[in-house]
């Protein structure tokens, strides 16, 4: 099994709840119980009422492509090798905003506002990154 | 909130050629365009009792030196000088130098502030290095890094939207490089200078981060420019024409790209507050000076302001209406797609030359009778937004 290569995750007292829930196929945000914010990225203090009672709540993982760039060529030294690859903003169902590749997809058809789905990519035996992939429609 | 309104001025400008200089020094750059802003504003270099430095980003040292009075010794000031201090936000930092100038200014702290930026962007460090940093910054370590961010997907991150929510076409944002390069022809201090580009051109470049190509990226360069901020009063009692500061407004929203609200509900207040504070609205520009970056931030500032109704601002590049003969003159430098990107210095760069629209000093680029000029700057991954308005008369 070769080396994974690209950067990995910072690891942090919050980042970690995060990435121990991606690791199990949780998909993780915030939500404070004082005022009902939905949280994300994580944070120790909620940011819209200074509250510290704040829970983790797990995502339906569901969301759409606010925007999203193909990087053809100049793209950080590590991710040379994947291009092209496709880095987009999703909207998530519950009202955050994260960052991830869209996968599994032919780019072509990649629009705004496409519906997505999340999948778990276990990059090492830590960390599993949320990617997502275009929901294809039931007939 | 106090208005600072015709109370403060900038009174003298200088900039040294943008492109590639491996053997100009960073400080020898500084102090030319320190020199030059001295002989323009035809102030005695002992009145200067504030130096700010604008955040250099090619090397650390030079950063850390700059803060450190470099400029001070330099330029002998080192018996009359109070304050030596950075102001670093990217491209909104000589926005933030100004207004912390104006303030001192009108808070009697200060007699006179000179703003200096040098760097070395175009031979300072290779372009490995360029791209490792810049897709390091203004980005979560914990949350993004690991998918492949970088200045250029921001770009093109930008841009894909703009083009989903307005309808603007990819001939249009090539319009935008083609005005900035008809500018860039015109203007000496440009490495493109002589050197302009059709929008057919543009369109042939490879996409490299769709969809952005190749010729809607800025170059970066190296470069430096100084501006002097004094008292209106002072001002009057110097050489030449002052650009007088008739408003200023900004607003901070986010620090990463994904958290980026929806910049016309939360950076409009800032262009409404500028525009009130000047006493003026968008039908008194005659230039605008707009931060660019990256052609789409261009047409975005252009609705910001009110220069264009939201989505109309592509189509008003096409037509040439902000190009040079243009019923708008827009980044009459070339801004940094017509001058070249140097880090921090697309911002005092812009300023530089609507000081220099005010006071007729704009060579073969001068627009005729200038009376009011906007200039905006925004850092990070825009994360911030800054409208000022300079005037001919108080
Ligand atoms: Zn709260």
């Amino acid at each position: 099994m070769s080396e994974y290569k690209k950067p990995l995750p910072l690891i942090t007292r919050t980042s970690k709840v995060f990435y121990d829930g991606c690791r199990e196929g949780k998909l993780l945000y915030q939500h404070c119980r004082d005022c009902g914010e939905v949280i994300f990225f994580p944070k120790e203090l909620c940011p819209n009422c200074m509250g510290r009672d704040l829970e983790w709540l797990e995502s339906r993982g569901k969301g759409k492509i606010h925007t999203f760039t193909i990087a053809y060529a100049a793209a950080p030294p590590e991710f040379a090798e994947d291009q092209p690859y496709v880095l987009a903003i999703v909207e998530m169902d519950e009202g955050y905003r994260m960052m991830s590749n869209i996968v599994d997809c032919d780019f072509e058809t990649i629009t705004c506002e496409m519906p997505v789905e999340v999948v778990f990519d276990p990059v090492t035996p830590e960390v599993s990154l949320p990617k997502f992939k275009p929901v294809v429609r039931k007939k | 909130m106090g208005s600072i309104r015709g109370k403060t001025a900038v009174v003298g400008v200088g900039e040294v050629p943008t492109g590639m200089y491996p053997e100009r020094s960073f400080i020898d750059a500084a102090v030319s365009a320190s020199e030059m802003a001295i002989k323009d504003a035809g102030i005695r270099k002992e009145d200067i009792d504030t130096v700010i430095p604008i955040v250099v980003v090619s090397n650390a040292l030079d950063n850390a030196n700059m803060i450190c009075s470099w400029m001070v010794e330099e330029l002998g000031l080192g018996r009359t000088a109070k304050s030596n201090f950075q102001v670093a936000s990217g491209g909104s930092s000589s926005a933030n130098a100004l207004k912390t100038a104006a303030a001192l200014v009108n808070a009697g702290l200060s007699k006179a502030v000179l703003v200096v930026h040098s760097d070395r962007l175009g031979t300072g460090l290779d372009l490995g290095m360029a791209i490792t940093m810049f897709a390091k910054v203004s980005t979560s370590q914990e949350y993004e890094m690991p998918y492949g961010f970088s200045q250029l997907a921001l770009a093109g991150l930008l841009q894909q939207r703009y083009m989903h929510d307005t309808g603007t076409t990819e001939r249009q944002i090539a319009a935008v490089v083609e005005t900035n390069r008809k500018w860039a022809a015109l203007n000496p201090n440009s490495i493109f200078y002589k050197k302009p580009i059709t929008i057919e051109k543009v369109l042939e470049s490879p996409v490299i981060s769709s969809p952005v190509r190749a010729r809607t990226m800025n170059k970066l360069c190296d470069g430096a420019s100084a501006f002097i901020v004094t008292s209106a009063e002072r001002a009057r009692d110097l050489t030449g024409q002052p650009a007088y500061i008739l408003g200023l407004s900004s607003r901070c929203t986010h620090f990463t790209v994904t958290q980026q609200p929806d910049i016309f509900k939360a950076w409009s207040p800032a262009v409404d507050e500028a525009y009130e504070m000047a006493g003026i609205g968008p039908g008194n520009v005659d230039v605008a000076e707009l931060y660019d970056a990256f052609p789409t931030f261009t047409l975005i500032s252009t609705e910001l302001t009110q220069l264009c109704g939201r989505g109309e601002a592509g189509k008003f590049f096409e037509e040439g209406h902000a190009a040079p003969g243009g019923k708008l003159p827009i980044q009459t430098n070339g801004a940094m797609m017509g001058q070249g990107h140097t880090g921090a210095g697309g911002g005092p760069a812009l300023l530089v030359e609507a000081v220099r629209q005010i006071a007729g000093k704009a060579g073969e680029r001068q627009v005729d009778n200038v009376r009011h000029v906007i200039v905006t700057g925004s850092g990070g991954v825009g994360m911030d937004f800054h409208m000022e308005v300079l005037g001919k008369e108080v």
